[in-house]
């Protein structure tokens, strides 16, 4: 007895950590975006969910032999039940019993539940649906059109943005010097670029940025250019898809401030000297 | 009447018990490890044979075909030497049965780890093992079958339709997958390709699912749990329905593995609709099932066999309804290549398969002993850390599966990726994977338990290994008597009964094979894809012998999302040389198809030397042997030959100048890797690799800039 106490708390404690870190894990993904269109599919399956529950919860409890409970409820009901469920009672079972027996396992010659039908059929008829509609009417999206159509809709919103001017206009990019945008992009730095040209810029895999040497040149436009679209053949992947404009905007800003800092162990200059003009002057 | 005297064989069904228990113990004991790996990947302390890829399939190979395969066994010659009233037609082929087995799954414990693997998920084991398990998959039939037709009981009883059934497409299915060249006595490719092989596999891999996992298991529940629970079965004419539209509908669902993949569009909605179709004959199992324990669920409550059984058969029933929703589209959208198939599939094995094994295994040593259980208590224990530890893995995983694939598909309102780094989605799931080792942990300690019962059990026992019994001999009356109906007449006749089933499983395979084999048009080929270098064919043997694939897809599907993150979406043309194919089917990492120039090769060799260097955090172990040994490339002629024979155009004579353009090609690499710093020769493996990993998915982007031009 005394075990199962300690059985039983030690279950809930586990138990309470298992929903606690559920919660904590709900909260940090709840933070960012709007909610997606998937999310109404999971929302969808969770009903699914509650309707297998009662129905398991019919099988459990709706059956057997506590059948004697349910006289208070309306002959109706009874009936509805005999529709759905039709069981045969368990009293009178001996009339359906089969005359073999194997290995003294006996068989009931029970009728096959209607509900079972029911769900049987119904997944035969969707099926057909389902195959007319996806291959013969071609009414139903097959995955290109599907994913041309998401494209599309893609499309569409970046046109809206650049309208509203949260997109970057990059033909008159200038470099941010206010501290924010310098704070964040070190922020963006320290999170993606420093496993090629380690924390200081100095270069590892990457080329030193410190310096006066640019292989792509050094302006804020170019420094835009290449993080934006990469320099695949040389290992610098395109952030294009990562960074959103404004991100790098700011990232590129913050680092022609790295520029003359001379961090320990820099990497030998490559490319030509760049003389700073437009990103000094302001444009 | 005259009654003959005979006895059954207790020896054999003891013995794969015993087998049961211990490659049970084995393989969850491996499956913690490779739980525990994925939030503490030091854990396989900078050994080859201890990591993750290696070992994963080691623990599904051990789980489903020595754990499971074993329980099969045991609970078949149990039940069917009973209800034939006969002993097994040979206990020479019952022992070769057994010690086969046994060697088999020794054998897969050996060359698992050691690398050597065909990739082909739940059929890894390489060419000879193939056959071994072949021969001994006939001496069981020819055994069962034998039994069946010297039995002395006029018509079999439902268990027997499913084992024949289970025996019948087991055979089809591993003949037909395992289908495959050599190279040499432990190397070989497949003889289909690309996505003819990713057809061919899920049909099987689905199926494996379906009747090493189920069909067997119904037979046993029709035998086990009318006997531990003393009550007749509810349905006969349920049972004829659900067994012969179960084993009919399955075989055709195995392209719901495959949604959203360059399998043509016809075949996965062929994938979709047999699997909604499936719930039902599934479910007519369970509930024949727990309607036979009308009238007995008292007993249920203090009997912790029977408290076994019926979670086994809920779960079965949870994972019979859950499958098919993940086989429609927009719901498969979101669980593929997540953890929630992983909730999905150990639902299925920790409840129905695990728990129907204990509760078997709970009635049966008592009655082979000759005494009672040793300790309800710890049975009923048993029962408790079991349940707890499902629940832990299922939940948790559920809960890490649909985080996870949300914030794959998340857009950050100026419309790129909001979680463009993939390490950032495996991060946020990390405190799930530590839940659910929990969960594993609690399970395996269940099952420790059950071992000292059992243990216990035998010792108070007395052992019985020749049950004797007597029966009337079967008077042979062939004439199909006016009253029987068709079915009952069958039921009497072994041979025609597993023709038929052969019939009936055999018609979803070939409908999906032949059009998607014989018809271009559902492959249409691409003309820039080529075959791989010399060099990329030894880096993918690498790439294959550490089973990366075990965590990395090669699949981009076509989703904004996906081309966002990885590029183009695949097409089946670029697969076309892809002996075996590498798919995968789970991205604890991401996918790797467009992987080819994304990344500098120095990039990739710190990589595979600390992945946390180049992704701090990274929870990809570390692969610095590739660095160490030495590329052997002996091999190489041969592995050019047996492709050519399998259809890929190397020109002739090509195999003679294989050698040379690989040396050329690790030489320019090894030049790179120099320049970069890193000393490297050219005769590291990680040469090969890296070459293998530059080359995947380019093809098209070459083609796609040919024409722009």
């Amino acid at each position: 007895m005394l075990f199962k106490t300690k059985f039983l708390s030690l279950s809930r404690t586990l138990l309470m950590m298992f929903l606690f870190s559920f919660i904590s894990n709900m909260a940090t993904q709840t933070q960012g975006g709007e909610l997606t269109k998937s999310y109404y599919d999971i929302v969808a399956v969770a009903l699914i969910a509650v309707v297998l529950l009662i129905m398991f919860g019919f099988l459990y409890f709706g059956l057997g032999e506590e059948i004697k409970r349910e006289k208070k409820f309306a002959l109706g009901f009874q009936k509805v039940k005999g529709y759905i469920v039709g069981l045969k009672p368990i009293e009178k079972e001996n009339d359906i019993m089969f005359d073999h027996a194997y290995d003294d396992i006996r068989e009931l010659d029970n009728k096959i539940p209607p509900w079972f039908n029911y769900l049987f059929y119904g997944s035969i008829i969707f099926s057909i649906f389902y195959m007319i509609n996806y291959h013969i009417l071609s009414s139903g999206d097959v995955q290109a059109t599907e994913y041309k159509e998401e494209l599309q809709f893609a499309e569409m919103q970046r046109i809206e943005l650049v309208k509203s001017g949260a997109l970057l206009d990059e033909n008159t990019l200038t470099a941010l010097k206010d501290a924010a945008a310098i704070k964040s992009g070190k922020e963006i730095f320290l999170k993606n670029c420093t496993v090629c040209h380690t924390e200081s810029g100095a270069g590892l895999v990457g080329p030193n940025l410190t310096d006066d040497y640019w292989i792509h040149g050094g302006g804020i436009k170019d420094i835009y250019r290449v993080i934006k679209e990469g320099v695949p053949n040389k290992g610098m992947i395109s952030w294009n898809q990562q960074l959103n404009p404004r991100q790098i905007q700011e990232v590129s800003s913050f680092i022609l401030t790295l520029r003359g800092t001379n961090p320990s162990n820099p990497k030998a200059p490559e490319g030509v000297l760049y003389v700073q003009q437009d990103s000094l002057k302001g444009m | 009447m005259e009654l003959e005297k005979f006895s059954y064989d207790n020896k054999i069904v003891k013995n794969f018990a015993i087998a049961t228990l211990i490659w049970g113990v084995v393989g969850m004991l491996v499956g913690l490890i490779i739980a525990t790996q994925l939030f503490y990947p030091a854990l396989n302390l900078n050994i080859p044979w201890l990591t993750f890829g290696r070992i994963r399939p080691l623990h599904t190979n051990a789980v489903i075909f020595a754990f499971v395969g074993n329980a099969i066994f045991m609970g078949i010659y149990y039940s069917l030497q009973r209800l034939c009233k006969a002993r097994m037609f040979s206990d020479l082929l019952s022992n070769i049965h057994f010690w086969g087995w046994q060697l088999i799954i020794v054998a897969a414990a050996i060359t698992l780890p050691l690398g050597i693997t065909t990739s082909k998920e739940y059929a890894e084991l390489e060419w000879p093992i193939d056959i071994a398990i072949t021969l001994v998959w006939v001496a069981f039939g020819i055994n069962m079958i034998g039994t069946i037709i010297k039995r002395r009981e006029s018509h079999m009883y439902v268990a027997i339709w499913f084992y024949i059934a289970t025996w019948v497409t087991v055979a089809v299915l591993h003949i037909v997958n395992s289908i495959e060249l050599p190279v040499s006595f432990l190397k070989s490719y497949p003889i289909y390709a690309g996505v003819q092989d990713a057809l061919v596999q899920w049909w099987y891999g689905h199926n494996a699912v379906a009747f090493f996992l189920t069909t067997p298991y119904l037979g046993m529940m029709y035998y086990y749990l009318p006997k531990a629970a003393n009550r007749p079965v509810y349905s006969y004419r349920l049972s004829i329905l659900h067994f012969w539209s179960l084993i009919f509908l399955y075989i055709w669902a195995g392209p719901h593995h495959l949604l959203y993949s360059a399998l043509p569009d016809w075949v996965q909605s062929l994938g979709t609709v047999f699997s909604i179709m499936l719930i039902a004959p599934s479910w007519g199992g369970m509930i024949n099932g727990l309607l036979t324990l009308r009238g007995a669920w008292d007993k249920v409550r203090t009997n912790p066999i029977l408290k076994f059984m019926v979670v086994a058969v809920t779960a079965y029933g949870m994972a019979t309804f859950e499958g098919p929703m993940l086989s429609l589209k927009n719901v498969n959208a979101i669980a593929h290549f997540t953890d929630w198939i992983i909730a999905h599939v150990h639902v299925g094995a920790l409840g129905w398969n695990g728990f129907l094994t204990f509760g078997i295994l709970y009635w049966l040593f008592p009655r082979i002993y000759n005494t009672a259980l040793y300790s309800k208590k710890l049975a009923n224990m048993h029962f408790w850390l079991g349940t707890l530890g499902i629940v832990f893995y299922a939940l948790s995983m559920w809960w890490s599966g649909i985080t996870q694939s949300l914030m794959w598909k998340e857009f950050s309102p100026l419309g790129t990726l909001q979680y463009p780094n993939f390490l950032e989605t495996v991060l946020q799931i990390i405190p799930m994977y530590i839940i659910r080792a929990t969960g594993g942990l609690l399970y395996f300690t269940g099952i420790c338990l059950g071992v000292y019962n059992i243990v216990k059990t035998a010792k108070q026992g007395k052992f019985s290994a020749n049950e004797n019994t007597e029966a009337p001999a079967l008077i042979k009356s062939s004439l199909h008597s006016e009253k029987e109906s068709k079915h009952r007449w069958l039921e009497k006749k072994p041979i025609q009964f597993a023709l038929l089933s052969l019939v009936v499983i055999s018609i979803g395979g070939i409908v999906e094979f032949i059009p998607t084999f014989l018809i271009k048009s559902n492959i249409p080929t691409i003309a820039s894809v080529r075959p791989y270098t010399p060099l990329e064919l030894e880096g993918r043997d690498l790439y294959i012998r550490e089973a990366c694939n075990s965590c990395h897809s090669q699949l981009v599907r076509p989703f904004r999302s996906e081309t966002e993150r990885y590029g183009e979406y695949s097409k089946a043309g670029e697969y076309v040389y892809e002996h075996p194919f590498l798919w995968g089917s789970k991205r604890t990492g991401p996918d790797l198809w467009r992987e080819g120039k994304k990344y500098p090769n120095s990039w990739h060799y710190y990589h595979m030397e600390n992945p946390s260097s180049m992704s701090p955090k990274s929870i990809m172990p570390s692969y610095p042997w590739l660095i160490e040994n030495k590329l052997d490339y002996s091999d190489l002629e041969s592995k050019i030959i047996t492709l050519r024979k399998l259809g890929v155009p190397y020109s002739a004579d090509y195999e003679n100048l294989a050698k040379d353009e690989l040396e050329k090609q690790a030489k320019q690499i090894a030049i790179d890797l120099q320049r970069n710093g890193i000393a490297a020769d050219g005769t590291e493996e990680i040469i090969a690799l890296i070459a293998y990993l530059q080359r995947l998915g380019t093809d098209i982007k070459l083609n796609e800039l040919t024409e722009k031009k």
